[in-house]
């Protein structure tokens, strides 16, 4: 298959992912407000001490995006049912482009997601100003994209399953720490003015060796499947 | 043949265990810590064998996707779950040994306790996806994606000591300049021989428990499966009485 047919094949299935995504609005409508509530429900829990929360901000911005984000990186409706799955394998769609397509759209849900709660959690938390902060743009993309990433192949592995709802926050949660902690150490690191490198290195690594790994194996992922 | 030369792997491994175990109480306290620093003698060929398990699931996973040996996933789900309980020891005996020399038993900040931790949840995960798939087939296609993906906190888990400011001691025995007792070193050598002999036995049991299981399952549902036409019965003459 040509680079063009190949690149064309993963526009027009993220083009249908986001389309039923508009449709149901399982992640604008239903997971992006969940996650603002989150945001809200943690200093009722840890107490109103502002100095705290400023503190905790960041961090709570990091945990409600990579628990409400797997949400968003496997929904209901990014998952194919036996007909869809079956024109997709007669229109001959690459199993690789399928995945990378999904991955598209859901990197773009995800950071909307985050456009949202990020400002949520300034006006909660107030944690101050982050010297080098655009730095933080990039670490939410990244982000984004490793959980984008992690949820599709995670997706896909328990694809058909009946645990698949319980299931797949259990093998995506551990999974994505090593994000959860990248991310949180380059916030660190941002405050203290130290660099930064060797955090984003991880987080870029993280997600190319999993979008490797998630390309080469979607052949045998998808017959699975069948 | 196949029996006794388990059998002769369980019988080594007990020996060498007690032998391991022979050495380590013979070898010297250690300065500050006294005692306490012999629990590293089940504790570090725990985690190390954990690795070599992990390594051996991905291997496994690999080959299967390969050349679809129904051995290559057994070996790799047996190596898996024998992984998962040599990462729990680890955990354990890293926790006890915590709670004297650190004064707690669980250290937010350590890097390598807490990636320990999430790579012991990772493959519980690989774990459970195995137990929810009924076929064969898919369940070693699935579990062998998940393997190599699961592989990739392993080196985390190693470099977490190097990457991150953590309480833990940094690379020791592995370093050229390795700042260790020649007889501690030597009692930890043994123990880590007996450990594998442990993972060795423990591997092959649960790998051949799992021809057993899949042996079954394939017979169960061969019993289940009814022949074409086994469902109509031949007319019985005996049964067309006068009532016509």
């Amino acid at each position: 298959m040509s680079g063009r047919a190949f690149w064309s094949q993963v526009k027009e299935i993220a083009r249908k992912d986001l389309l039923i995504e508009g449709r149901a609005g399982e992640a604008l409508f239903i997971t992006i407000p969940f996650g603002a509530v989150a945001l809200m429900l943690i200093p009722l829990a840890i107490g109103t001490d502002k100095p705290l929360l400023a503190q905790v901000g960041p961090g709570m911005f990091l945990a409600v995006a990579l628990l409400f984000g797997m949400l968003i990186a496997f929904r209901q409706t990014a998952a194919d049912t036996p007909p869809q799955k079956e024109l997709l394998t007669l229109l001959g769609t690459d199993p690789a482009a399928q995945f990378v397509g999904r991955m598209a759209a859901s990197t773009l849900l995800l950071l909307i997601f985050e456009a949202v709660l990020a400002p949520v959690t300034v006006i909660l938390y107030n944690p101050g100003r982050i010297p080098r902060w655009p730095w933080l743009l990039l670490v939410m993309f990244l982000l984004a994209l490793g959980l984008a990433l992690v949820g599709t192949l995670a997706g896909s592995v328990t694809a058909g399953l009946r645990t698949r709802n319980t299931l797949t926050p259990l093998l995506v949660a551990p999974l994505s720490m090593p994000l959860l902690l990248a991310s949180a150490q380059v916030v660190e690191a941002l405050r203290k003015e130290a660099s930064i490198l060797l955090w984003i290195t991880l987080l870029a690594t993280m997600n190319l060796t999993i979008a490797v790994i998630g390309v080469v194996t979607a052949r045998p992922l998808e017959e699975s499947s069948r | 043949m196949r029996q006794r030369s388990h059998q002769a792997l369980n019988v080594l491994a007990v020996l060498a265990i007690g032998l391991g175990f022979t050495f380590a109480a013979l070898a010297p306290a250690e300065r500050t810590q006294g005692d306490f620093a012999k629990i590293m003698f089940v504790h570090v060929p725990s985690a190390w064998l954990a690795f070599l398990a992990f390594g051996v699931t991905l291997v496994g996973g690999v080959v299967w996707l390969v050349k679809k040996s129904p051995l290559a996933d057994r070996i790799a789900a047996s190596s898996a779950e024998v992984g998962v309980f040599f990462t729990a020891l680890a955990l354990m005996t890293g926790m006890i040994w915590g709670y004297p020399v650190w004064g707690t038993f669980w250290d937010w900040g350590d890097a390598r306790m807490m990636s320990t931790a999430i790579m012991f949840f990772v493959y519980l995960g690989y774990l459970a996806l195995r137990r929810s798939i009924p076929d064969p087939e898919t369940r070693a296609k699935r579990s062998a994606v998940l393997g190599i993906i699961a592989f990739v906190q392993v080196p985390l888990v190693y470099f977490s000591v190097t990457l991150f400011r953590t309480l833990h001691q940094g690379t020791t025995v592995v370093r050229p300049d390795a700042p260790i007792d020649p007889e501690f070193l030597r009692a930890l050598m043994i123990n880590l021989g007996a450990f594998t002999l442990v993972y060795l036995a423990f591997t092959s049991w649960r790998t051949r428990l799992a021809r057993l299981e899949d042996e079954l399952e394939e017979s169960e549902a061969l019993s289940d499966f009814d022949i074409a036409g086994s469902g109509i019965t031949a007319p019985q003459l005996g049964e067309v009485t006068g009532d016509v």
